[in-house]
């Protein structure tokens, strides 16, 4: 299982988030390749079923990122997504995913070095809880193509 | 309009489990205004079955359709060429919906996917409450426009009881005691002599008391 | 060194690229007037762009600030000179000679990508580092530097040839010269910015041998994600977090150290409890916080509020008091702090980990020069002196100034000012016959129906920064593999204008349909690649761009095959979603040229005369009877300038003016339509007849009222009256206040209460002019003023120390122990407690006179805002869209506000914004449609269950359920965040360019399973 490298998706907002990343880049910081980012207008654009779904293909881990609470550039966008998040977390524990592969996470444009931190603890945090059952199940059944170790 | 909340995910899985092919139908109504079955949680509810299953190894096909109204036999006939690929049907709709499927859809197995709840009004976004229990003979001209049927816990005709406190039901403090809103509002209204008038019991017949109730509109029924 | 001459006056020169030059230039431009933006240092931005978080939102500037910037780069109408000085200023207005001098910056603007080698491999030569070392040479001083491009300092550079060698895109010019340039220009807007006061010299503080103790900017860099310590708050001089942290006010302001100004530095009260609050915000309990200051001036709109806040809910302590010195015992690592408590007078000394000095502004030394050249006259703290009601005039016609140079100030105002100087300015260059640009017309875009996506993929190598770090040519050979594309080439620097061109022929002779980009952010060039596109003949909605520098190369810089990995991802991401993209159209509207004025009182009058000037047709309307508003009633300002001259004259001009209709007892009943075709009903005259008035921009300059507070015996005892009823008897019968042995005011009389907790912001000035009047009128008259905290800001702080200096008493009181104030025969008495003799005073007044202040026009506004759907501040003061960058924008995109409108303030500040807003609404009507973008949500009424979800949601309140039964979203009104979209429980809304389709694709792709 050292092999392990989970996928991580990460829903990120322009108008903070997605510029928080590129700030990371100018600043030429670096975090696990794991991590990647799809933009989205506001991190409420992000719909439950997104996260699911990525789940469901096989996403080891999923967050979203989003402004500051109080900073966000729709109102109150990032407070919104940050109610689905904890929504999806219990259909998580329905399903039978760990509900820490999901997490809501705040930073503002200017924090590239908070993004860059972010993505590593939670890439670490993923590696230590292994593949997500899901993505363990998808290998068993596509052992030709999966790169996933199972036991 | 008929509230609904989908039922917990470890129910829905046994009843799909012998099946390799299911229908997953979400109805475009009630059930879509108040966030339990609409289009967003037929995809929701077929990404959790999908996972749940194959955690257990086992995979299955979930083909996603929803319709305007399930509880009206036209809008079912839809369904009549997607049927005969699944194996089984899983509604996201209230009881009536799910009872119209199994009448039109004989052979097929039938099972809901949501609790159908109440007769409620949106008190705000994500907040439904109820309102309605459909007693067949509305009172509500006579207490206010508040319906103690439906929002008193002990369906008093003649309220309050002794655990009203404060305006709140001993049942709960986020609970409105029916009978104070009754008192508010008939003041409100100037119309605090109705508060003593005393109610007679109430008739539980026109209400389901006498079995099953049917209503036939005799210039529109063929 | 080469000189150009450049023959073309109808333009406006700014000088200084801060943000209030940025703010100007941007202005002119939009309103399509030429300008000039020149700025000595490497990259426009100046102050704020040094800044961690502004108030009183709190906001991290970098998110607000940088589309400002890259919008100012962008206009066609701006020509941007860095590293460019003045040298000399010739001609008049409508006429002025400007001869410029540009520095070698060695590098090809053009050519620089910014992609940082040169700076990698020579970091001693190239300028770069934003720092907390003021010494430290900066020239992309933030990462989102405009220009985009670094900067190269020679002298510093030992070996040139290979410093060349090392740059990608061939950029370095080691022979750059530098070059003069003579250039015409109609009017000039000087807005240098200010300097900040260096305390080196004051050694009793020992800002020159104490690195703990620094200036407030410092201590601001100290706490920037992009300074020094990336945003770790930690004590320069042993790396460890503070636990105590103070901050000692007035540092070269209100006069009181060697070289300080003899004004109020304005800013420096609220700097500081922003910077106190963000430090609480992030250490808690675990830091200790505390402001040193003798009154804090929060005066702005809603600042109060903000103070309350960091003391009530941060717990930031306050200490009335200027300290003494501050030294650092010798073994010890921390400073000790001697200072005098207010009440008793003992010294007292405290230790603290770190000290922040809140250093004022000041005008920098070069730019005194620069007035000079300019030949403005200065005042006596070398500020250039302005006229007595128009901010930003100057004494030499044509030339205008905005922001800290014209006095110190704070964001907001410095914002205000900049537009009023692009109105002014604009003005001069007069009414310019609309230019028609060449520009090749674009061939008509494709139509895709029924066509196979056919993607070409072009992929940059930016040098080495893509390039250095993967293998191109293996990612563009993966690209060529994926399905639908039809191309996959590499393209060097993308966005060279070589490679432009070259994907633009590729589009046409390809016949593609869809372009995916692997290079840099979208965010930055999104805009040039659709442009791209669109001139290849496709909707520019058709382009994806996969960020593989800024989130691949640039950080995974030493993992080449994971890098190779996820750029592949990622073009895989973007091929999947470019496919499902399809044609869009941005939303526009034809623009109605005509702007409604709402309120005849200095403000509106102001902006409709300017607007009115420049050719702009302006019903103006007013609900009382006549022009004039408030103003109309007042006499002197505290410079002593006749007010009833002025308003005279406005009157005179504004009802004589061709371009303007007058509408007197008027009052607004309904208003619909958007941005640019705005229809507004109102019932007018005695008989109030129904009229409605079309517009396309609407100005609310409906003042406030003035407050009258039941309090110390107003209207109940004779002797008791208002500042601006005193104001009237010292103009009326002067010889009455001749007659007086005592005076007394009171301050904040209903204002700073739990009632009405801001800042009237104008008491303090009018009772320093009235109490000056009876001075000149009465020397022997004893007065005595009971403040709170004495709010002279700017220049008003040296009208306070004439007052003090003429023998006026003040004397400070708390809110918990008010003055007492009783009726005695035809006089009152006010007992009171001073502070500093620790006694009980009462005084048998002729006078007692209160600085009641204003308030909003509650019934009125409330009226307005609900016909106008616009947002109100807590005290019913119209809520503008960003309290920093856009202080009299509305939130709904074509209204404005000015004036007292927007919050108490003084006739020259009302004046400033009413300029503003005509100059904002000049952006807007120079344009005859308003293009709205694509990003809008959009319901497919097949699916939609009416359910009111989305109704809801939207922040914005713009969905709603039509006479259909289905939910409606007019695309002119959404501001394209998404949020209906994800909360529709039947699916029933898309936000156009972030369809669902189109993540889920991304999703797909990326796991590559697909599992619709």
């Amino acid at each position: 299982m050292d092999t392990f490298e989970p996928v991580i998706v990460a829903f990120c907002c322009h108008y903070c988030a997605y510029t928080a990343a590129d700030m990371a880049g100018s600043q030429r910081l670096t975090y696990p390749s794991n991590v990647k980012i799809i933009r989205v207008p506001c991190s409420s654009k992000v719909d439950a079923l997104h996260i699911v779904k990525a789940f469901e293909m096989g996403a080891d881990g999923v967050y979203v990122a989003g402004c500051l609470e109080g900073d966000c550039h729709f109102k109150n966008g990032n407070t919104r997504a940050a109610r689905m998040v904890d929504y999806v977390q219990k259909y998580m524990d329905e399903i039978g995913i760990e509900r820490e592969r999901l997490e809501m996470v705040m930073m503002s444009a200017g924090m590239g070095y908070r993004f860059a931190q972010v993505a590593t603890e939670i890439t670490e945090k993923i590696r230590k809880l292994g593949p997500s059952s899901i993505h363990a199940a998808i290998c068993r059944q596509h052992v030709d193509t999966c790169a996933v170790v199972v036991e | 309009m008929i509230t609904a909340e989908r039922k917990p995910l470890e129910e829905l899985i046994e009843y799909v489990r012998p099946f390799k092919r299911i229908l997953l139908l979400g109805c475009n109504e009630c059930v879509t205004v108040c966030a339990a079955g609409g289009r967003k949680e037929v995809g929701l509810l077929a990404s959790g079955l999908h996972m749940a299953l194959l955690k257990s190894g086992s995979t299955i096909e979930i083909r996603e359709h929803t319709l305007e109204r399930q509880c009206d036999p036209e809008y079912v006939e839809e369904l009549v060429p997607m049927i005969d690929g699944v194996d089984a049907i899983m509604s996201m709709a209230c009881g009536c919906g799910v009872q119209e499927l199994a009448r039109r859809f004989k052979g097929k197995p039938v099972f809901p996917a949501v609790n159908t709840k109440f007769m409620g009004a949106s008190e705000r976004q994500g907040v439904w409450a109820e309102r309605c229990q459909g007693c067949g003979d509305c009172l509500l001209g006579k207490t206010g426009g508040i319906c103690p049927i439906a929002r008193c816990a002990k369906q008093l005709m003649n309220g309050p009881c002794g655990g009203s406190t404060g305006g709140h039901c001993e049942i709960g403090d986020d609970v409105d005691c029916a009978w104070a809103l009754i008192w508010e509002r008939l003041k409100e209204l100037g119309q605090e002599e109705r508060f003593v008038e005393i109610m007679p019991a109430k008739d539980w017949r026109p209400g389901g008391g006498s079995g099953p109730r049917k209503i036939i509109r005799e210039d529109l029924a063929e | 060194m080469q000189t150009i001459q450049s023959q073309h006056s109808n333009r406006v020169l700014v000088i200084g690229g801060g943000m209030g030059g940025i703010r100007t230039a941007l202005d002119l431009a939009e309103a399509e007037k030429n300008v000039i933006l020149v700025d000595k240092a490497y990259a426009i931005g100046g102050l704020m762009t040094q800044l961690d978080r502004t108030f009183p939102t709190n906001n991290c500037d970098l998110c607000t600030l940088s589309p400002n910037l890259s919008e100012g780069s962008r206009q066609e109408f701006i020509e941007l000179l860095t590293m460019t000085t003045v040298k000399d200023v010739k001609g008049e207005k409508g006429d002025f000679t400007v001869l410029l001098e540009t520095a070698p910056r060695y590098i090809n603007l053009d050519k620089c990508t910014a992609c940082g080698d040169c700076h990698k491999k020579f970091p001693e030569c190239v300028r770069f580092t934003p720092g907390l070392d003021h010494r430290a040479p900066t020239c992309m001083r933030y990462p989102q530097a405009t220009p985009q491009a670094f900067s190269i300092d020679l002298a510093k550079c030992t070996d040139v040839e290979a410093l060349m060698k090392c740059c990608p895109a061939g950029a370095i010019n080691p022979d750059d010269m530098g070059r003069k340039r003579e250039v015409s220009c109609g009017s000039i807007v000087f807005s240098s910015g200010g300097a900040l006061f260096d305390p080196s010299h004051l050694d009793y503080l020992g800002y020159a041998t104490q690195p703990d103790v620094v200036t407030s900017l410092e201590y601001e860099r100290i706490l920037s994600a992009s300074g020094p310590t990336m945003g770790q708050l930690v004590r320069p001089s042993n790396g460890k977090q503070p636990k105590k942290v103070a901050w000692i006010q007035c540092i070269g302001s209100r006069g009181l150290q060697k070289g300080a100004g003899q004004y109020c530095s304005s800013a420096c009260c609220m700097f500081a409890l922003k910077e106190a609050i963000v430090t609480k915000e992030r250490f808690q309990d675990d830091i200790e916080t505390t402001i040193f200051f003798m009154d804090m001036r929060t005066m702005g709109k809603d600042y109060e509020l903000y103070y309350l806040r960091a003391k009530n809910d941060f717990g930031v302590r306050f200490v009335r008091s200027r300290p003494h010195s501050i030294l650092r015992e010798p073994g010890k690592e921390n400073l000790s702090l001697t200072y005098s408590a207010e009440e008793g007078g003992r010294n007292l000394t405290e230790e603290f980990d770190m000290v922040v000095l809140s250093t004022g502004f000041r005008v920098a030394d070069d730019v005194k020069e620069l007035a000079g050249k300019l030949g403005l006259q200065l005042n006596t703290s070398s500020f250039p002196k302005t006229d007595g009601f128009n901010p930003v005039v100057t004494s030499v016609p044509g030339v205008y100034v905005a922001g800290v140079i014209e006095s110190p100030k704070d964001i907001p105002e410095t914002m205000v000012q900049a537009s009023a100087a692009a109105c002014m300015a604009g003005r001069d260059l007069g009414i310019t016959e609309k230019i028609e640009y060449e520009i090749a017309p674009l061939p008509l875009e494709t139509l895709l129906v029924g066509e196979e996506p056919r993607v070409g993929v072009f992929i940059c190598d930016c040098g080495e920064n893509i390039g250095g770090v993967i293998d191109v040519a293996t990612l563009a050979e993966f690209a060529g593999t994926l399905p639908h594309v039809a191309v996959a080439e590499l393209k060097g620097h993308g966005c060279s204008r070589e490679s432009m061109q070259q994907i633009e022929d590729t589009i046409k002779t390809e016949r593609l349909n869809r372009v995916v980009i692997g290079g840099c952010s979208p965010r930055t060039h999104e805009a040039k690649f659709q442009e791209v596109v669109r001139r290849a003949g496709l909707n520019k909605y058709l382009v994806e761009i996969a960020n593989i520098r800024d989130q691949v190369t640039w950080v995974h810089a030493n993992h080449p095959d994971e890098a190779t990995e996820k750029a592949k991802d990622l073009l895989k991401m973007a091929v999947g979603s470019v496919v499902r993209s399809q044609p869009l159209a941005d939303h526009s509207l034809p623009m109605n040229k005509n702007v409604l004025v709402v309120g005849g009182g200095i403000t509106g009058m102001t902006t409709a005369l300017q607007l009115a000037e420049q050719g702009v047709k302006v019903f103006l309307v007013e609900k009382s009877a006549g022009l004039g508003g408030f103003a109309a009633g007042l006499w002197r300002t505290l410079e002593g300038n006749d007010i009833q001259a002025f308003v005279k004259d406005l009157i005179s001009r504004t009802e004589s003016h061709d371009n303007i209709q007058v509408i007197t007892r008027a009052i607004i009943v309904d208003h619909s339509g958007m941005p640019g075709m705005f229809k507004t009903g109102m019932q007018t005259g005695k008989q109030m007849f129904y009229r409605q008035i079309e517009h396309g921009v609407t100005i609310l300059a409906t003042g406030a009222l003035p407050n009258r507070p039941r309090l110390y015996l107003l209207d109940e005892c004779e002797a008791v009256s208002t500042q601006r009823e005193l104001q009237n008897l010292i103009e009326e019968s002067p010889e009455t206040v001749s007659s007086w042995d005592n005076v007394v005011m009171i301050q904040c009389a209903g204002s700073r209460t739990p009632d009405n907790p801001n800042c009237s912001r104008i008491c303090c000035q009018n009772a320093v002019k009235n109490a000056l009047r009876i001075k000149e009128i009465n020397p022997e008259a004893r007065i005595f003023v009971l403040f709170r905290d004495m709010r002279t800001y700017g220049f008003q702080e040296e009208y306070y120390q004439k007052a003090r200096e003429l023998g006026v008493i003040f004397s400070r009181y708390s809110l918990d122990k008010p003055p007492v104030v009783a009726a005695s025969g035809s006089m009152v008495d006010v007992t009171f407690t001073d502070p500093i003799i620790g006694r009980q005073i009462t005084v048998t007044a002729d006078c007692l006179c209160l600085s009641t202040g204003l308030i909003a026009d509650e019934d009125g506004n409330d009226e307005l805002a609900r016909i106008f759907k616009l947002p109100r501040t807590g005290d019913g003061y119209f809520l503008e869209d960003h309290v920093k960058l856009r202080p009299v924008d509305l939130p709904v995109p074509g209204f404005f506000v000015a004036g007292t409108a927007h919050g108490p303030k003084t006739i020259r500040e009302s004046v400033g914004q009413a300029l503003a807003v005509a100059s904002r609404a000049l952006t807007m009507l120079a344009r005859d449609s308003i293009n709205l973008g694509a990003a809008a949500a959009k319901v497919n009424r097949d699916l939609c269950a009416a359910c009111l979800i989305c109704v809801r949601a939207c922040p914005f309140g713009i969905p709603f359920i039509n006479a259909d039964g289905y939910s409606e979203i007019d695309p002119a009104k959404c501001h394209g965040c998404g949020m209906c979209a994800s909360a529709c429980p039947a699916k029933a809304i898309q936000l156009m360019q972030f369809e669902d389709d189109r993540i889920i694709a991304k999703l797909e792709e990326l796991f590559e399973r697909n599992i619709a």
